[in-house]
């Protein structure tokens, strides 16, 4: 005990002055988004639980303002449109980090074995990749849940398979030109040296090297997924009615934005803006802290 | 020689990309669906007449030479017929088509003063009351989707003023007239564009402000505005330039929504309105038709980053 002691007040110490690094690096728009986005959460995980109103309830008459009884009034059918805003978050948010997530993992876990490995094998996915690449992502999105059928469009695994269709070529061919950098260097041919196997040399050499470059690609495409989302739902190929996701929301609406039904537009996109923001601003926090750039190829 | 050589590699790849392109469109499209003849006749059709539907779009042929004619008849400008209204898809296509340059380029005419005004004020005042004013814009034109941007501003200029019309599409004579009815959309996509080139032209901007040859140019009493226009400005476009042929990139999926916000006549709301009604000749050729502008549009961006950043002309840019 005696002996380690002095060991672990070290780590502490380091992970201190790692933590005062990254305070000093980041802007304070870091927490700002940090915070907003811990809001994000809770409200995602929880908005069941003490929403005034559900999804589809008719809660009153139909287009009123603002009020104790109606926080952001009510829509064209008389929902309550603060509920629908809140019980819109779980699937907006839940969904755009879930599926950015699954295709940043297997995107960087592919980029670095196709950089490792090369040959046949890599030359014919980034061929592939290129492809799906070439084609508009959205327009790619719509007609692949074209192609699965509009009436299951609203299928959370339908949304999660398209946005990870549209990310994982992207993230890939990111993390893969990073990955063939490292694959030449000393430390990756002393492994070899030293005789790791190939999954050892994944895993614990360059995986850990390019964490930076997968967090902010992270960031990055999660970002735009809650746009990506709701332009879909938008365009009635996403979540269907009576869904409270704010893309159905918006374009319910929208229509009768103009004589008066202002908040049931105007509480979904604030919403929309500010989860994108926050993103954004996490993202930029931790790539300024990291040097590296939030510039994509769309 | 060495830049035309790598110019004609890049326009060769695009070309064989198109192609593959259109292989997996035409598989995605064509095939994925299952049975069109049940879902476009219904499921109470009869036999006979399911094998004449499909005897008539040539389902009963072998995959790879439906693709082989598809794709040749594509060639030769003869895009096959809608399944719905049986006229040639040409037809419904190439005015739609043409819509959505007009659009584009609208969009893009816009987008360069939105970009240069927003940029300049945030460089100038950086850091003060009007930079904060355009930054917060950006900001907001980054974290809005365009669908959302959109209809503020028809809200803002068809609804409280009446500026300009919230329906884009029917009936404008003339070429004012037309223009009047597709500016809100073409600001839509042009606020959408110009918000990140802004960002990224107002940070250049204001790095090439501190160097050392603006402050020459400064003390030897050169006008303030002369610095900035003379001097800064043609040394800070290149990056942003670099982001302009990206926005070509987004303008094409970009479009798609903004036409549908407007009821613009354009190639995304055929497209849309397409794949509703499974017409699948229709949708193959939209398809194809804004995936071989968006290659286009991507060799071009290429091209542009190679001539405006020489270093790229030795070097084989990473992949």
């Amino acid at each position: 005990m005696a002996t380690i002691a002095p060991f672990q007040a070290g780590l502490r110490a380091s992970r201190r002055r790692r933590l005062a690094r990254f305070r000093a690096a980041v802007p304070s728009t870091f927490w700002v988004g940090a915070v907003t986005l811990l809001l994000f959460l809770l409200i995602a995980l929880t908005a069941n639980l003490w929403a005034p109103y559900g999804y589809a309830d008719i809660a009153g008459v139909p287009i009123q303002n603002p009020g104790w009884s109606h926080l952001l009034g009510t829509d064209l059918l008389g929902r309550d449109v603060f509920s629908r805003v809140m019980l819109g978050t779980a699937p907006v948010v839940l969904l755009s980090l879930g599926s950015t997530a699954v295709s940043t993992l297997v995107g960087a876990l592919l980029g670095v074995v196709l950089a490792l490995r090369r040959g046949v094998a890599d030359a014919l996915a980034m061929r592939a990749f290129e492809v799906l690449i070439s084609i508009p992502f959205l327009i790619l999105g719509l007609v692949l849940i074209a192609a699965v059928g509009v009436a299951n469009g609203g299928g959370s695994w339908l949304l999660v398979a398209v946005v990870v269709l549209i990310y994982l070529p992207r993230t890939t061919q990111v993390v893969r030109s990073a990955a063939l950098g490292l694959v030449e260097s000393d430390f990756v041919a002393v492994a070899r040296a030293r005789g790791e196997s190939r999954r050892s040399i994944v895993v614990r050499e360059l995986l850990p090297n390019l964490s930076g470059v997968a967090l902010v690609e992270f960031g990055v495409r999660a970002g735009y997924a809650p746009i990506l989302i709701s332009s879909l739902a938008f365009l009635g190929f996403g979540a269907q009615p009576p869904s409270p996701q704010w893309g159905v929301m918006i374009s319910e609406n929208r229509s009768t934005f103009a004589s008066g039904n202002v908040w049931a537009v105007l509480g979904p996109s604030i919403a929309l803006a500010l989860l994108v923001t926050a993103i954004n601003f996490v993202t930029d926090g931790v790539a300024r802290y990291l040097d590296r750039s939030t510039v994509r190829v769309p | 020689m060495n830049l035309w050589r790598m110019v004609a590699t890049r326009i060769a790849l695009g070309i064989v990309t198109l192609l593959l392109v259109s292989a997996v469109i035409y598989l995605v499209v064509g095939v994925l669906p299952g049975d069109i003849a049940v879902e476009v006749l219904g499921r109470n059709s009869t036999a006979q007449a399911r094998h004449l539907f499909d005897l008539r779009l040539h389902l009963n042929e072998p995959l790879w030479d439906r693709y082989a004619q598809w794709l040749g008849g594509f060639v030769r400008g003869h895009f096959g017929e809608s399944i719905t209204t049986g006229s040639p898809v040409r037809a419904l296509v190439m005015p739609a088509l043409g819509a959505s340059a007009r659009l584009s380029a609208y969009a893009l005419v816009l987008y360069v003063p939105i970009t240069l005004t927003m940029a300049l004020i945030g460089a100038v005042w950086s850091g003060r009351g009007p930079d904060s004013v355009t930054s917060t814009l950006t900001l907001i034109g980054l974290s809005l989707p365009d669908f959302v941007i959109g209809t503020i501003l028809i809200v803002m200029f068809a609804v409280v003023v009446h500026w300009f019309p919230a329906i884009a599409g029917t009936g404008a004579q003339g070429f004012w007239a037309t223009l009047r009815a597709i500016t809100l959309p073409a600001a839509t996509l042009a606020a959408v564009m110009s918000a990140y080139s802004a960002r990224m032209l107002r940070s250049s901007l204001i790095e090439v402000l501190q160097s050392q040859f603006i402050r020459t140019a400064t003390l030897k009493g050169t006008s303030r505005w002369r610095v900035i226009f003379r001097h800064a400005l043609p040394n800070a476009i290149v990056p942003t330039l670099n982001v302009t042929a990206l926005n070509l990139t987004y303008l094409i999926g970009g479009v798609v929504v903004v036409e549908v916000v407007f009821s613009y006549p354009g190639l995304g709301q055929l497209l849309v309105n397409s794949i509703a009604i499974r017409d699948i000749p229709v949708v193959e050729a939209a398809t194809l038709i804004a995936s071989g502008i968006y290659i286009a549009a991507n060799v071009f961006s290429d091209v542009v980053a190679v001539l405006v950043t020489p270093r790229l002309r030795y070097a084989r840019p990473a992949r």
